[in-house]
């Protein structure tokens, strides 16, 4: 864990619900007199107060203004991490829009409003598309090339955060992370470790196309880097463990970690001609250019990309060190799994 | 000097027997339910509330030295969203609430449903656990809590009972006695030679109490220490009541499928956790519960289950009205009925 005496004795996490703010609430909220934490549900709440005292709830949409305001209600200087957003909307793309933007400007301003002192703002690599070349690293100074509805929204959401700084506004940090990995992850991770452990995982072409993921608790650390860092106030940084992966080497070690934590996994590993995932990403774009979003076409259709962050600048300026790597945190997260009785 | 206890659940079928244990100890006894006890006891006090509500929940715990923590949606609810809601979420509110009001002691009433089907026997604390119904998933989730508000700096204890009996615990047990007193064969899966443990309701109520005493977090699990097989343990119950019932065995997989496609009609009282553990041995060793805490359970599973069946024949006429816990009503055997007509 990564000492913060800089840090500010309040936080505010948005999304605190969800995959990576569960586990930055619970870095958290050992550390600081409050962690002020929006939620979705009522019924979230309690399962997130029960990490400690200093964990308060907000539950409601980061969207209603009324809710934004009981959020920030009396929190004076503080760090504001805001993880609130939509990844897979339900049928329709116009979610994206309404909670990764419209969630954004709100919350940004009523952070200005409440005087907080920092603003970490999580984004995603799909405002960057998928690299150029097979070799090719997005660094800090990639152009925008956003990949479809969810890219555009988080491009969008990038930019009201930039010009929040550039007003003066707010000192903000902007933080990418590609694919997470780790404990508390949604049922959608679930299934993806099931289809591996059934030797249903397809990889289309040779799966040498590389993919940086973040474990939750590297990402957790390089969040609480970019809240203290001086270098960072208006500056975006890429967060991911240190290598990127080839697409076989994350399937792979999702069966080894399988394996470590005594799942018998299948040999089988089926192959889709490369065509296939390249049909399902024009088939996604098709959809979602009519405002429709059908998950299980874009996973497929973004599998097949190489996707690959350089994390330099974030190890130079935050002094970001990924500690835990590929197999560790995928047993970590099957631990996780089997704790709460969930069947792979 | 006497404690302030709450009891959740507490006019339920264990809840009653529970804060009757804690009255007789001298403790101060409140009751949060959303049915009021049956037995109005004038030291009880009653809060009406439902663990769902976390304003209620919060008023319950106030002033409050020890929680017994015993609110569960069971398995014959067979409702998802009931066994998250009630089980899962209420248990957060109650342990947030419990932290708050700064509560000494939380035990907090587990399930065997967390083991699912053991790899062997006997089970102990350590055993893993890998449920197999979403009643046994939520009681897990419900655990992971506990884990977590120890790590927060509240004491729980989390108990983990066996398939409980004693007089008046009907629930699904009402078809079996219904069976027997009538004369009609009942049935056990394949041989019947799976061992079965029962818990009384009773010595589970005494090691609780026991536990709500012991200062620091542990878990325990508790069941009989004398108990047989399933046929063992039905056939001294047709040898007690003496009405030319006999045991049968039913082959196991096609009497598990037709229990699953009955209930799933609606024709019969069974849950997932019937189905898959009827015909499966699961006991716990009890070492741990016996050593730290002192307790020694005082029934069998034979002497319970013909206590509860002679309890089911002096109440079977007054159970037909009465609107109670899943656990205190007679389960209805519904289709089941036609298995008592073969010859």
């Amino acid at each position: 864990m990564i000492s913060n005496s800089k840090a500010p004795a309040v936080a505010v996490v948005t999304g605190a619900a969800g995959w990576l703010g569960q586990n930055l609430v619970r870095a958290l909220a050992g550390g600081r007199e409050r962690v002020r934490c929006l939620v979705h549900s009522e019924n979230e709440a309690p399962l997130l107060e029960i990490v400690g005292p200093s964990v308060e709830t907000v539950a409601g949409d980061v969207c209603d203004p009324a809710v934004a305001d009981r959020l920030f209600e009396a929190v004076g200087p503080a760090t504001v991490f805001h993880a609130a957003g939509v990844i897979h909307p339900e049928g329709r793309t116009r979610e994206l829009f309404d909670v990764n933007v419209g969630g954004t400007q709100l919350v940004l301003d009523r952070a200005r409003r409440a005087g907080v002192t920092r603003f970490v703002h999580i984004s995603s690599n799909s405002p960057f598309g998928a690299n150029p070349t097979p070799t090719d690293r997005f660094t800090e100074d990639s152009p925008y090339h956003p990949y479809l509805a969810y890219g555009e929204s988080k491009m969008e959401a990038e930019q009201l955060v930039q010009q929040g700084y550039d007003r003066g506004d707010l000192a903000t940090v902007v933080i990418r992370a590609p694919w997470f990995y780790g404990p508390f992850q949604p049922p959608r991770q679930t299934r993806f470790f099931s289809t591996v452990r059934r030797g249903m995982f397809p990889i289309p072409g040779p799966g040498t196309n590389r993919r940086s993921l973040a474990y939750t608790g590297n990402l957790v650390d390089g969040l609480l880097c970019a809240e203290v860092a001086d270098a960072a106030p208006g500056r975006a940084y890429w967060i991911a463990d240190a290598e990127p992966y080839e697409l076989r080497e994350v399937v792979q070690g999702v069966r080894d970690a399988l394996e470590a934590e005594g799942l018998p996994v299948s040999t089988r590993q089926p192959h889709l001609p490369a065509f296939a995932g390249a049909m399902a990403a024009a088939l996604d774009g098709f959809l979602q250019g009519r405002g429709r979003y059908v998950q299980a076409l874009h996973v497929l259709g973004e599998i097949k990309d190489t996707i690959a962050c350089d994390i330099s600048k974030a190890r130079a300026d935050l002094g970001y060190e990924p500690k835990t790597s590929l197999v560790s945190g995928m047993r970590a997260s099957v631990r996780w799994c089997l704790e709460r009785g969930e069947s792979i | 000097m006497g404690r302030s206890v709450l009891v959740t659940g507490g006019s339920g079928y264990f809840g009653e027997i529970l804060a009757g244990g804690a009255v007789a100890r001298g403790d101060q006894v409140r009751i949060f339910d959303i049915n009021p006890p049956a037995a109005s006891v004038d030291s009880v006090e009653y809060v009406e509330g439902d663990v769902r509500d976390r304003d209620a929940v919060r008023a319950a715990c106030e002033g409050i030295d020890v929680v017994m923590h015993n609110v569960a949606q069971v398995p014959l609810a067979r409702d998802r969203d009931l066994f998250r809601s009630v089980n899962v979420v209420g248990t957060a509110n109650l342990l947030v609430a419990a932290r708050e009001a700064g509560v000494d002691k939380v035990v907090h009433t587990s399930s065997s449903a967390v083991f699912g089907i053991p790899e062997s026997n006997p089970v102990t604390e350590e055993t893993p656990c890998h449920p197999l119904e979403a009643y046994g998933r939520a009681k897990l989730e419900a655990e992971v809590l506990c884990r977590e508000a120890v790590d927060a700096g509240l004491d729980v204890t989390i108990v983990r009972p066996r398939t409980i009996l004693g007089h008046g615990r009907l629930g699904i047990m009402a078809v079996l006695f219904e069976f027997v007193a009538d004369g009609a064969p009942v049935y056990v899966l394949g041989g019947g030679d799976n061992r079965y443990q029962l818990v009384h309701a009773s010595d589970l109520g005494d090691a609780c109490l026991r536990a709500a005493a012991r200062e620091g977090p542990s878990v325990y699990n508790i069941g009989a220490t004398e108990f047989g097989t399933m046929r063992e343990t039905l056939q001294a119950l047709v040898d007690h009541a003496g009405t030319g019932s006999r045991v049968r065995s039913l082959p196991v997989e096609p009497a598990r499928i037709a229990m699953r496609a009955l209930a799933g009609l609606g024709l019969a009282p069974f849950a997932p956790y019937h189905w898959l553990l009827y015909s499966e041995s699961l006991w716990f060793d009890t070492t741990r519960a016996r050593t730290e805490l002192d307790w020694e359970p005082k029934h069998s599973n034979a002497s319970m289950v013909i206590e509860s069946y002679e309890w089911f024949l002096a109440h079977r006429h007054e159970l037909e009205t009465a609107s109670r816990s899943h656990h205190q009503s007679p389960a209805r055997p519904g289709l089941l009925r036609v298995l008592k007509r073969l010859p």
